[in-house]
């Protein structure tokens, strides 16, 4: 009877095993390139679209709010005050999905072309889940207490943002045209240097 | 144009517009509808007659297409306080009625075909929502007020 069970349950842990390894994702055949590609882009949004502290300090500066709080009627404070939560939420839902990209291309790819510790790779996922974890949390005070609700809390955000920025930056350094020239004209012929 | 200018003609061309043209323009807002009005529609490129005699069509729609990203940037690291200033003057620049230009510029919306080719998407909604904000308080500055109750 013992040896049943142990027979059934080593069949069945085959089996899981099987069906695990089947659906894996697999590269396809017309290489991993895009990924690349669209990490590169996702960063350059962040840095140059959404990251900029310049930007950021204009869409949740309250200089803007005591000017309409004390010069304008009450209608206008509610459109200005619904049109900066608009923003303010565009702003994190698209950090949040350029995040998860970024997170999307290390997990699958950063490792193969660039030398990350152990330690490292732990660290980058807990800040990944860390930021993305912000990032939801400022969604929803966003949504329910307005743009102002968080200033700390969008400035902690947006500073972790860019220090991943910085560490994907190093993942996607060999991308780079500087980095790309040894590749160029280094060959004799019949003697290819990569 | 089918070929890259140097970079030295761009900046003269740019600097050369900053000193004649734009220089009567004092308003970033100002700056940025004049630019945006010398760029077609169709092929999103710049032209200014003068400026191309003097260097060359690329350079000159290189140095227009520089001073319009910079008037975009001003204009939005502008508070809303200043941009409803900025409105003003700008309604009044042009001669029309402010309410007339009130009311066109809020059907029409035409700040938003007057902001630079690859600006990022946050920062051009960002502008148009203080833009139709700044809008309404110049509207409801021109709208009369109703007479102070007298003192009893």
């Amino acid at each position: 009877m013992i040896a049943l069970i142990l027979s059934l349950g080593l069949g069945v842990g085959l089996f899981v095993l099987l069906y695990v390894l089947a659906r894996r994702n697999h590269t396809p055949v017309e290489g991993s390139a895009h990924l690349f590609v669209e990490a590169r882009g996702s960063l350059r949004t962040l840095q140059h679209g959404l990251l900029p502290p310049d930007l950021l300090n204009r869409i949740f500066d309250r200089q803007d709010l005591r000017y309409v709080v004390g010069q304008t009627p009450p209608d206008i404070q509610k459109l200005f005050l619904a049109e900066r939560q608009r923003i303010s939420l565009l702003w994190v839902r698209r950090v949040r999905v350029e995040i998860l990209r970024l997170m999307h291309f290390h997990r699958g790819h950063s490792r193969f072309h660039s030398r990350i510790s152990l330690l490292t790779e732990l660290r980058l996922a807990l800040d990944f889940a860390g930021l993305l974890l912000a990032c939801r949390i400022l969604e929803a005070l966003f949504y329910f207490r307005g743009p102002y609700a968080a200033p700390g809390m969008v400035n902690a955000t947006a500073a972790g943002a860019a220090r991943l920025c910085t560490a994907s930056e190093k993942s996607l350094s060999f991308l780079d045209r500087a980095n790309l020239r040894p590749f160029g004209g280094g060959s004799t012929r019949g003697n290819a240097t990569i | 144009m089918n070929f890259i200018p140097k970079r030295n003609d761009v900046v003269a061309a740019a600097d050369d517009l900053r000193r004649r043209t734009l220089a009567h323009l004092p308003l970033p807002l100002e700056r940025m509808i004049y630019l945006a009005s010398t760029r077609d529609y169709n092929s999103g490129l710049y032209h200014h007659q003068g400026l191309a005699a003097r260097y060359s069509e690329v350079a000159a729609c290189e140095g227009l297409a520089d001073c319009h990203r910079e008037s975009f940037r001003e204009l939005l690291s502008t508070s809303l306080e200043e941009l409803v200033r900025q409105l003003e003057a700008y309604a009044e620049s042009t001669g029309s009625l402010a309410s007339n230009f009130v009311t066109a510029w809020k059907e029409l919306e035409p700040y938003r075909v007057a902001v630079p080719v690859g600006t990022d998407p946050l920062a051009a909604d960002f502008l148009f929502s203080n833009l139709k904000v700044a809008l309404t308080i110049f509207e409801n500055r021109l709208t009369p007020r109703p007479p102070l109750a007298p003192l009893a």
